[in-house]
């Protein structure tokens, strides 16, 4: 049977970037056909039609024509901007650094439903709840999560050496080798680090809590860098490159500690 | 790529097809038709393009203030002292000063930011010109500053990035307002457009 000239999907657009004179090649995540890459023709005019509908972290409807190298966007209908979150500076860096591992991890022409809906999942969680503190918990549940819809879950419950069952203790975890290690083992590994049992309990809470469940989790951070370190090593690991948009993330928290606004001057001359 | 494998083209030929080759949205076939027009030339007006190109890279720079593309320390717009020193206009490209210029109905100064934050593409804030802007304003008489990234999420990003910087500064910040283009339909825009259009709606 002939594959169909045109088919529509769900996605989620990842990312997109200038094409000759004024199109786009978009990547999206689809619900039905996993990653797409398809070109939108005239994107980049101000009266196109897509426009607007295919700007990234944007839930849309489309309609793909099948093209030779490249698929084509024939139509495209907004199902969720997010609005509320693209107007937050913090959380549109974390919906990029989302973005970029659904990118990373998500295959061509290969579906995994649970990838994309654990990516909107994240996306809708991502703006800090009224009066909370920002939080980088939403992502840490995604980095855990990403891994477990990929096959690649670290195992939090076993020692990845012996496979005895890990007793309260200080442990440590390996992204190489794929999870915790108990305090007899030492194998000789580089990216070992340090694993606190609270570190431990709060990845396997992680595992276990859908994100908009999870209860308030005391965090300072000691316990927020032990997550970090562990969870974006693991992904890093699996994925052989760097996650580009991790640095602005870095940058924006760094800036948040120092908290850098304009200087005295100009500050004075406001007075 | 090379173009070893045409065996009636001469070394400085192939060269020359090569070099066009990597110039953006020229592919192979482009970059020969081009080569085989370039030949075509008369000697003059091929020298003519050379020397342009040469000058370009030897002459032209960043001027110091608004770090637009100039071949004079301060570029016209910076030098020109009828424009109004207490506006300034922060935009992405060289090219979207030409835009506005365009218009007529902007008699501030601009500062130019040679990209946006791009975190997929790891363009942080430091590798765009965002110092010099926060540098620039340090002990300057700007009263208003206008955000004129592109309405994209990283143009957007870079605004409230600016924003967030500058939030206690006293400076007026304002952006260019969002919503329909001039031509477009309202049938097709997507609900940000629209809800944003609606926001900076205009009395009559």
């Amino acid at each position: 049977m002939p594959v169909p000239r045109t088919y529509r999907a769900e996605g989620l657009v990842l990312k997109h970037q200038p094409l000759g004179e004024a199109d786009l090649l978009v990547t999206c995540y689809t619900r039905e056909d996993g990653k797409v890459r398809a070109v939108a023709r005239g994107a980049r005019r101000p009266t196109s039609k897509l426009v607007g509908h295919l700007e990234p972290l944007t839930r849309v409807n489309l309609s793909l024509a099948r093209g030779r190298s490249l698929d084509q966007v024939t139509q495209a209908q907004v199902v969720d901007s997010f609005a509320a979150l693209k107007g937050n500076l913090s959380a549109v860096a974390k919906g990029i650094y989302v973005s970029e591992l659904v990118d990373g991890f998500g295959v061509e022409a290969s579906a995994n439903p649970a990838l994309y809906h654990l990516a909107l999942e994240t996306l809708a969680c991502l703006l800090p709840s009224d009066g909370q503190p920002e939080s980088e918990l939403p992502l840490r549940y995604f980095e855990l999560r990403l891994l477990e819809v990929s096959g690649l879950l670290p195992e939090l419950y076993y020692c990845v050496e012996c496979r005895q069952l890990i007793t309260p203790g200080d442990h440590r975890f390996s992204p190489n080798a794929g999870g915790t290690v108990c305090t007899q083992c030492a194998p000789p590994d580089a990216h070992l680090r340090p694993l606190s049992v609270r570190a431990l309990k709060v990845l396997r809470l992680l595992h276990r809590c859908p994100l908009a469940e999870l209860p308030p989790l005391p965090m300072d951070a000691g316990l927020a860098r032990e997550l970090k370190g562990s969870l974006a090593a693991t992904v890093e690991f699996w994925l052989d490159q760097r996650v580009k948009s991790s640095a602005f993330l870095e940058h924006l928290r760094r800036a948040a500690e120092t908290d850098t606004t304009l200087t005295p001057a100009a500050n004075a001359r406001a007075e | 790529m090379t173009f070893e494998h045409l065996p009636a083209a001469s070394p400085s030929l192939t060269r020359l097809v090569e070099e066009l080759n990597k110039l953006p949205g020229i592919g192979p076939k482009s970059a020969q038709r081009l080569a085989y027009f370039i030949i075509r030339l008369p000697p003059e007006e091929a020298i003519a393009l050379a020397d342009a190109i040469t000058n370009v890279k030897q002459a032209v720079g960043y001027c110091q203030q608004c770090q637009n593309l100039a071949d004079v320390p301060l570029c016209p717009v910076c030098a020109d002292s009828r424009r109004r020193a207490d506006q300034l206009c922060v935009v992405e490209d060289p090219m979207d000063v030409l835009a506005l210029e365009r218009t007529h109905c902007y008699r501030g100064l601009y500062h130019v930011l040679h990209g946006v934050i791009s975190p997929l593409n790891g363009i942080g804030p430091e590798q765009i010109k965002i110092r010099e802007l926060f540098a620039r304003l340090e002990g300057s008489q700007v009263k208003e500053l206008i955000i004129a990234t592109n309405p994209t999420l990283e143009g957007e990003a870079t605004a409230m990035y600016i924003q967030r910087h500058l939030a206690s500064s006293g400076i007026k910040l304002s952006h260019l307002a969002r919503g329909l283009p001039v031509g477009g339909s309202l049938e097709y825009a997507d609900e940000l457009t629209l809800s944003r259009a609606f926001q900076g709606r205009q009395e009559l």
